[in-house]
Formats: structure tokens, C-alpha cells, sequence
């Protein structure tokens, strides 16, 4: 029966790096017309079972059947070749390159052995419009563009390989709400046509909307497959970190009157930032919430000492002015700490060890005199290492060996290791895995309780929710609205982030 | 031991040590071919005598002290092509001056053209490869006016000459510089936060910028090691040949980027260990030297040598993977 025939099935497949098994024995199976979720802890082995799957990796043993016939793949074009197309997390996009050169970027049409130019940015468009995407211009640079317009160009350029089978790892993290609406609408179209969709996400509503089967990982092996709705959340999870979750979010205290530490009125910046108003007080995490790419971004970045000409008044600590820059924010009497968008290029310096990142703010702490004072450096290690509970094996190995939300971990150990006043967070939890994300909440409302001031941009609403003492929605460059306590709800977030008067919406 | 169980054995060092012990390995090939080629010709075996090796560490230090500044630069993924007319114009502005200011005036010419180099690359944010180069040219324009393109009458002072071609307990004193050289940059490399803020900033600069470093400082930094370094390395040729003279630095330039390179220092920046660079500079001297004693034509020479660094190089890459 070839409707029953699953389209691609692994058996036996075992993966190592180093000695360290990524993927154990693992039997797996994904039908045609199936949207087929798999989940599991950052370093459950997912990563690298798509990563086989689709030619990056070869396997050590085990083997692959596409529709039956055995496959070995030894590159992700004879993968793509046999209709198996991956959207990376991490992207993969030329930054230099033109929206439609990247579109076709695998296979551009030619003429006489030329690129078509007309027809590589015709065929661009249609895939653009496809995804609703016409606003992206197909000629306009993809380093112009925010990281969700990206990522959308992304799943065009998968789209235009005409894909069999189509593999999303984190796919929506960064999107809009609106994108991820027209990303579902698309896999419903697939799954219409027969195309086989493998979904990665660690976002749970998503996975209960969109898919029709489950696989759970955990450490490398294959737990187990059921279809949606045999099993509930709580069990899920369980079976995903093999213990039971309390509850998500840390307990939030009274709501009172709190010192300020930062005081921002009427900051501008260039086109993005248009008269802000905000203030976060010691022991009080604040929210950033709103539709991508409203200035929040900005926002922190300004208050951090990166961006030039900011006008407005910014207070920290009773002192006027926003700092000269991220070393000057570091070491003023008020200290500012930012965790920024981007752990891999902007968070961490991948191929150096772990230690050299964890230090990377902090030499002059462990130094006399221009030495590094090694003894003082271990114990910095260790103690940071133990405080946010790095899983790694050795502060010697470098950093792009740790799984995501232990990478995460060590950006925010580095900047724990100055003491930080005021703690900028933009979006700490994007592409990491639950159970790491409860321990960045706790760790967050810990830090308030010790008297800092936490600003955090989330594009999770139930983070935003769940965390914050306060809310500030921005839209188009300024706060359109503060909720406080019992007023942080789903439906007044998004009715702010669209800038509609919450009586209207409700 | 077989060829597989030797790649096996490779594989299990770490890769950062790989190519210091891949280029260490590659020094003694050269120097048994080498005796074997002298013990076939003459029955003698001189390449082994602490003569001939001392002398090969008296030329390796000129070449030794410019690599130790060309690898700080391209730590940071950047590259100092003014080594050459910054060593020639510090050697000639020292022998200019003489006296006790001598030296003095050599390493404030290697620091100023340091501070500028700096300044193009951190401040200008011009590419380091296009503004060195000018810089290069611009010194030897200077120097051509300085000397009237003739070589300059100035000699050198006598500390000049016996740092350069003096002994001490039998060991050639710009050995002794060279050592200096060596253990004040890999201290400074691995000990110092300068030395961790130049690997972070090498490795990538943006998200060094955001942990606080002040990475246009460390830039700038890095070339004043550089050029003071060639400066160091003119004031010491400068004494050996007695004089300063024209093109006297042109020599130097490519050998010391491979000699970084074959150490394993990655020339887009953030990885490298210094002694590693130190192999590299022995392993180029010893090349170049074991060649001539084979009266190898210098065509052919250069050949075997250019073949050499490219093979070396593909070693290394060979076991390199893409990283995700």
C-alpha cells in the first residue's frame, strides 16, 4: 500500500561528536500530508536528527529510506535534490546578496549560462507573494532587512526548491504574529498537497495548532510518537525532560512603589525611537512588549551606549545621560548590562572557550595590575559556572559546542560576573528549550529581589505575562501603553501592539 | 606506526595544537633530509652541529621578532603590510641619529607608525590591507627623500651592532632580543586582559564591543606591537649589516605572514597560539637555509617554498570542519 509507505524512515541511526552521543539508535518515521512536530530539550538530539536528515551530517551508522529506497546523502543539494528542504535556525542567508539572489540562490535560472535576471526576480515575487511577503522588495539587500522579514525570505527560498519534504527547526521564533499566521496557512496548503512537514518548535500552542503527530527526544533517542491530543501538556513535558515542571513563571510579588533607577523622557533616535517614556524601578522587572521591530531594540541599545546622536533625557542612578558606550555603561558607578538580540553574533565570541566568554567583561575583576590573576579567574569561573548551572564539560572547550540555552546561559553569566545595576534582556528565551527558560525566569526574579532593575523585551506574550511587574507596549517608535498587575493580559498586550484602544478590542 | 594509526593520533590532539606540532613535526623532515643529503654528499653531518643551529636562531631573530607583531594584527583579522619601510625607516632613523638616542628614536618611529596604522583601522575604519600598504609607500617615499634615494652614510652605534651580532656565553645576543620579544607578547597574549580582549576581539568584534571591550584600543594596541616590533627587527639588522640600507625590510614581509600562518594562527583572526608562530619562523629559516646548502637553484627554491606553505596549509585545513 504506497499511501501507508511512511516518506522518509530511519532506523538504527546513531550520531557522535567527539564522543558524545547526539543521536542514539534512532528509529524514526514522517508520512506524506503530515505536519509531524518533534520536541525536546535544546541538546535532545533534534538539531542533529534534521541535520542528517537533510545532508549537513552524515550519520556514524543506521540508515534512511526516501519512499523505500535507501538514500545517503552527502551534501544538503543531494538532499534537496530528492525533495528534502531545510529552514535553518540559524540563518542562512547571504547578508550581502539581494532578497532574490538568495531566493535562488541554489539554482538561478540562466540564459545562455547567465544568470536571468528578470526571471530570478519574477520568480522571486511569485514566491514572496505566496507568503504575503509583497512588501519585501526582491532587489533591496537581506542585511536591510529585520530579522523576521528574513526569516520569512528564508522560507521562501526553501519554498522555491519545491519541497517534498520541508523541515522548520525554530522557524517561527522570530517572526511576527502575523507571519506565523500566514506560515500556518502555508503548511495547511502543503500538507494539502502531500508535502511531508517536519515542525521543531518549543512553542507549545504552536505545535497543538498546526501538527497531527508528535515525537518526543530526549538525550539523543527517540522516546516516543503519538498522535495530537492522546496526550496532555503536563504529560508531554514530562516525557520531555523526564521529570514533572512546577509551576512556569516564579511568583510575582505585591506590586508597590518602587526607587526608580532608570528614568527615560522623551528619547529619540533618528526615524526609529520618537519620544519614549519609561522607568523601571530597583527589585522591578519591567516588560517591552509589541509587534517586532516597534524600537525596542533601539530602545535598548540606546540606553546601552551603542547608538549615536540619542536626544531626550535618560537618568540612571540620579546621573544624567545615557553612556558613551557598552564599556563606559559597564563600568560607570550605575552598571548597565544588555543581553543582546543575537547570542551568536552579538552575545558571544563562538570559537573562543567558554572561560574567555565568561570573562570577557570582566578582566579588570580578575586582574592585578595588567595580569590576569588566574586563581581569581578560576573561582569567577566556577562560581559563575555553579550560580546559573552550565551544563558544559570543560570551561576549556569553546563555546559553540553548548547546546543553545546553555550558550544563552554563559551571555548572561558574563554580564552577572560585573554586577549590574540595570539589566537589559532582549529576548533572552528565543529558540531555547523549557527547561532552561523556567531557570532564566527564576533567575530573573531572583536578580530583582537582590534591588537590580530588569528591562526585558520579549516576543512571548505569556513571557511578558508571566514575568514582568509592569508592561510597556511599544508601537512605531513609543510606548502606547503601560499595564500594571492584573492589567498585563494576553488581549490587552496585543490590542496595545496594534495600537488599538483596549475597549475596542474587548 | 601506519599511516592511518598517525592520522588517528592526530585527530586526538586538540585541534588548536594541531599545527604547531604538524609544523614542529615538518622542522625535523628538514633537517634529516638535510643530513642525510650533507651525509651522502660530504659524510658530514654540520646541520646538527650547535654551531650551524645558533646561527640559524642568529637569522631566524630578525624574521622571529616581525612575525611576534604580525601575529598580534592578524589575531584581530587584520594584517600590517607597512613591516617592511617601518623596519627600514626605523633602522635609518636611528642610524640618523645615533649616539645613545639610537634606539630610543628606532622604536618611537615603530610606535608612531603604529599609532597611525591604528588609527586608519579602528578609527577611519579603513581596511587595514589598503591602509598599511599606503602607509608602506608613503615611508618609503619619506626615506627616499631622507637619503636621496642613496644609501645612507650613517653607521650604526656599537650597541646596535652587539645586540645584533654580539655573543653572549657563546649565543648570538639578538637571540637573546628575540627571547625577550617572545616572552613579552605570549605573556602578554595569554596573561594579560589586553592579550584575552585581542582574541575576543578577533573572534568577533561585534559581540566584544557589546561585553564592554574597548575594542578601537585594542586595535590600535595591536599595531603599535607590530610596528614596534619591525622596528626592533631594523634596529637589529641595521646593527648586523652595520648600516641601514634601501628595500632593507622587503624580505621580511611575506616570510613573516606565512611564519604566523603555518604556526596555525587563523588569518581571519580569534585563534592562534604564539609558539606556534615561533616553529613557523624556524621551520621557514631552516627551509630556506637546508635549500641553499643543497645548491638548489633559486628558482627552484622558491618553488619548493611557496609548494611547502601551500601544502601545510591544505594539512591543516583538511582537518578543520565546518562548525554549525
Amino acid at each position: 500500500m504506497p499511501s501507508d509507505q511512511p516518506f522518509i524512515q530511519l532506523a538504527g541511526v546513531t550520531k557522535s561528536f567527539q564522543g558524545i552521543r547526539a543521536l542514539e539508535n534512532v528509529a524514526f518515521a514522517c508520512r506524506k500530508g503530515s505536519i509531524h512536530a518533534i520536541l525536546g530539550e535544546n541538546g535532545a538530539g533534534k538539531s542533529t536528527l534534521i541535520k542528517i536528515m537533510s545532508g549537513v551530517l552524515a550519520a556514524d551508522s543506521g540508515e534512511m529510506r526516501v519512499e523505500g529506497r535507501p538514500v545517503r546523502f552527502s551534501t544538503p543539494a543531494e538532499a534537496a535534490k530528492t525533495g528534502i528542504v531545510c529552514i535553518f535556525q540559524e540563518l542562512s542567508l547571504v547578508p550581502d546578496l539581494s532578497v532574490a539572489d538568495n531566493i535562488m540562490l541554489a539554482d538561478p535560472p540562466k540564459r545562455f549560462g547567465m544568470i536571468d535576471r528578470r526571471r530570478q526576480r519574477r520568480r522571486a515575487e511569485e514566491l514572496l507573494a505566496r507568503i504575503r511577503c509583497e512588501d519585501i522588495d526582491p532587489d533591496a539587500l537581506v542585511r536591510q532587512l529585520s530579522l523576521s522579514r528574513r526569516q520569512m525570505v528564508e522560507i521562501a527560498k526553501a519554498l522555491g526548491q519545491e519541497p517534498r519534504l520541508l523541515i522548520l527547526d525554530e522557524a517561527t521564533s522570530a517572526l511576527t504574529s502575523r507571519d506565523v499566521q500566514t506560515v500556518y496557512d502555508l503548511l495547511a496548503e502543503l500538507k494539502e498537497q502531500d508535502v511531508a512537514c517536519l515542525f521543531i518548535s518549543h512553542r507549545m500552542h504552536e505545535v497543538e495548532a498546526l501538527c497531527d503527530t508528535l515525537s518526543v527526544f530526549r538525550n539523543g533517542r527517540h522516546i516516543e510518537t503519538f498522535a495530537k491530543g492522546e496526550k496532555s501538556d503536563r504529560e508531554i513535558v514530562h516525557l520531555m525532560i523526564g521529570r514533572d515542571v512546577e509551576t512556569q513563571f516564579p511568583p510575582r510579588p505585591e506590586p508597590r512603589r518602587r526607587e526608580p533607577l532608570l528614568e527615560v523622557k522623551n528619547l529619540r533616535w533618528e526615524n526609529r525611537l520618537k519620544g519614549i517614556d519609561l522607568s523601571v524601578g530597583r527589585g522591578e522587572i519591567v516588560g517591552l512588549g509589541g509587534l517586532d521591530g516597534q524600537g525596542q531594540k533601539e530602545l535598548l541599545l540606546a540606553l546601552f551606549g551603542v547608538l549615536r546622536q540619542v536626544e531626550g533625557t535618560v537618568k540612571v542612578g540620579g546621573m544624567e545621560g545615557v553612556p558613551a558606550s557598552p564599556a563606559a555603561a559597564r563600568s560607570a558607578r550605575t552598571r548597565i548590562a544588555l543581553v543582546p538580540e543575537d547570542r551568536k553574533t552579538e552575545g558571544l565570541m563562538l570559537q573562543l572557550p567558554i572561560a574567555d566568554n565568561l570573562l570577557a567583561s570582566a578582566f579588570a575583576r580578575v586582574s592585578s595590575g595588567p595580569f590576569i590573576d588566574r586563581a581569581k579567574a578560576e573561582t569567577a569561573i566556577s562560581a559563575a559556572i555553579e550560580k546559573l548551572r552550565i551544563r558544559l564539560g570543560s570551561p576549556r572547550d569553546i563555546v559553540a559546542t553548548l547546546s543553545g540555552g546553555n550558550q544563552q546561559k554563559v551571555v548572561i553569566a558574563k554580564w552577572l560576573m560585573v554586577e549590574p545595576d540595570l539589566i537589559l534582556l532582549n529576548d533572552p528565551t528565543r529558540g531555547i528549550d523549557v527547561g532552561t527558560k523556567q531557570e532564566i525566569y527564576r533567575l530573573m526574579r531572583d536578580l530583582a529581589e537582590e534591588g537590580k532593575a530588569v528591562l526585558f523585551y520579549s516576543s512571548d506574550y505569556a513571557e511578558l505575562i508571566g514575568c514582568c511587574d509592569r508592561v510597556s507596549v511599544m508601537y512605531d517608535g513609543r510606548v502606547v501603553a503601560e499595564l500594571e498587575g492584573e492589567g498585563i493580559t494576553e488581549e490587552a498586550i496585543v490590542a496595545a501592539s496594534l495600537n488599538i484602544a483596549p475597549e475596542a478590542a474587548a | 606506526m601506519t599511516a592511518s594509526a598517525i592520522t588517528r593520533a592526530i585527530a586526538r590532539i586538540r585541534e588548536e595544537e594541531r599545527p604547531v606540532l604538524i609544523a614542529a613535526g615538518f622542522v625535523l623532515v628538514i633537517l634529516i633530509i638535510g643530513t642525510a643529503y650533507t651525509m651522502l654528499t660530504q659524510g658530514t653531518a654540520p646541520l646538527l652541529s650547535p654551531n650551524y643551529l645558533l646561527q640559524q636562531l642568529q637569522t631566524g631573530a630578525f624574521l622571529g621578532i616581525c612575525a611576534a607583531g604580525m601575529m598580534v594584527v592578524i589575531l584581530l583579522g587584520h594584517i600590517d603590510l607597512s613591516i617592511p619601510w617601518t623596519l627600514t625607516t626605523a633602522a635609518m632613523m636611528a642610524t640618523a641619529v645615533g649616539g645613545e638616542m639610537a634606539i630610543p628614536t628606532g622604536i618611537a618611529v615603530g610606535l608612531a607608525v603604529g599609532l597611525f596604522n591604528g588609527f586608519g583601522a579602528a578609527v577611519l575604519r579603513i581596511p587595514s590591507m589598503i591602509f598599511t600598504l599606503g602607509v608602506d609607500s608613503v615611508l618609503r617615499g619619506l626615506m627616499v627623500f631622507h637619503t636621496g634615494g642613496f644609501a645612507p652614510q650613517t653607521d650604526a652605534t656599537p650597541l646596535m651592532r652587539f645586540l645584533a651580532s654580539g655573543r653572549v656565553l657563546g649565543i648570538p645576543s639578538a637571540v637573546f632580543v628575540w627571547a625577550l620579544v617572545s616572552v613579552v607578547i605570549a605573556v602578554m597574549l595569554s596573561r594579560t586582559a589586553f592579550g584575552r580582549a585581542i582574541y575576543a576581539t578577533g573572534s568577533r568584534e561585534a559581540a566584544a564591543y557589546l561585553s564592554g571591550i574597548r575594542t578601537r584600543l585594542v586595535i590600535i594596541g595591536a599595531f603599535v606591537c607590530s610596528g614596534v616590533c619591525a622596528a626592533i627587527a631594523g634596529i637589529l639588522l641595521a646593527g648586523y649589516a652595520t648600516q641601514a640600507y634601501q628595500g632593507m625590510g622587503n624580505i621580511f614581509l611575506l616570510p613573516s605572514i606565512a611564519a604566523v600562518v603555518l604556526g596555525g594562527t587563523h588569518i581571519l583572526g580569534g585563534r592562534g597560539r604564539y609558539i606556534g608562530t615561533l616553529v613557523g619562523v624556524i621551520l621557514i629559516v631552516l627551509l630556506n637555509s637546508v635549500l641553499s646548502m643543497m645548491q638548489m637553484p633559486e628558482a627552484v627554491r622558491q618553488i619548493i617554498y611557496g609548494a611547502v606553505i601551500i601544502a601545510m596549509l591544505l594539512v591543516y585545513g583538511r582537518n578543520s570542519k565546518v562548525t554549525f
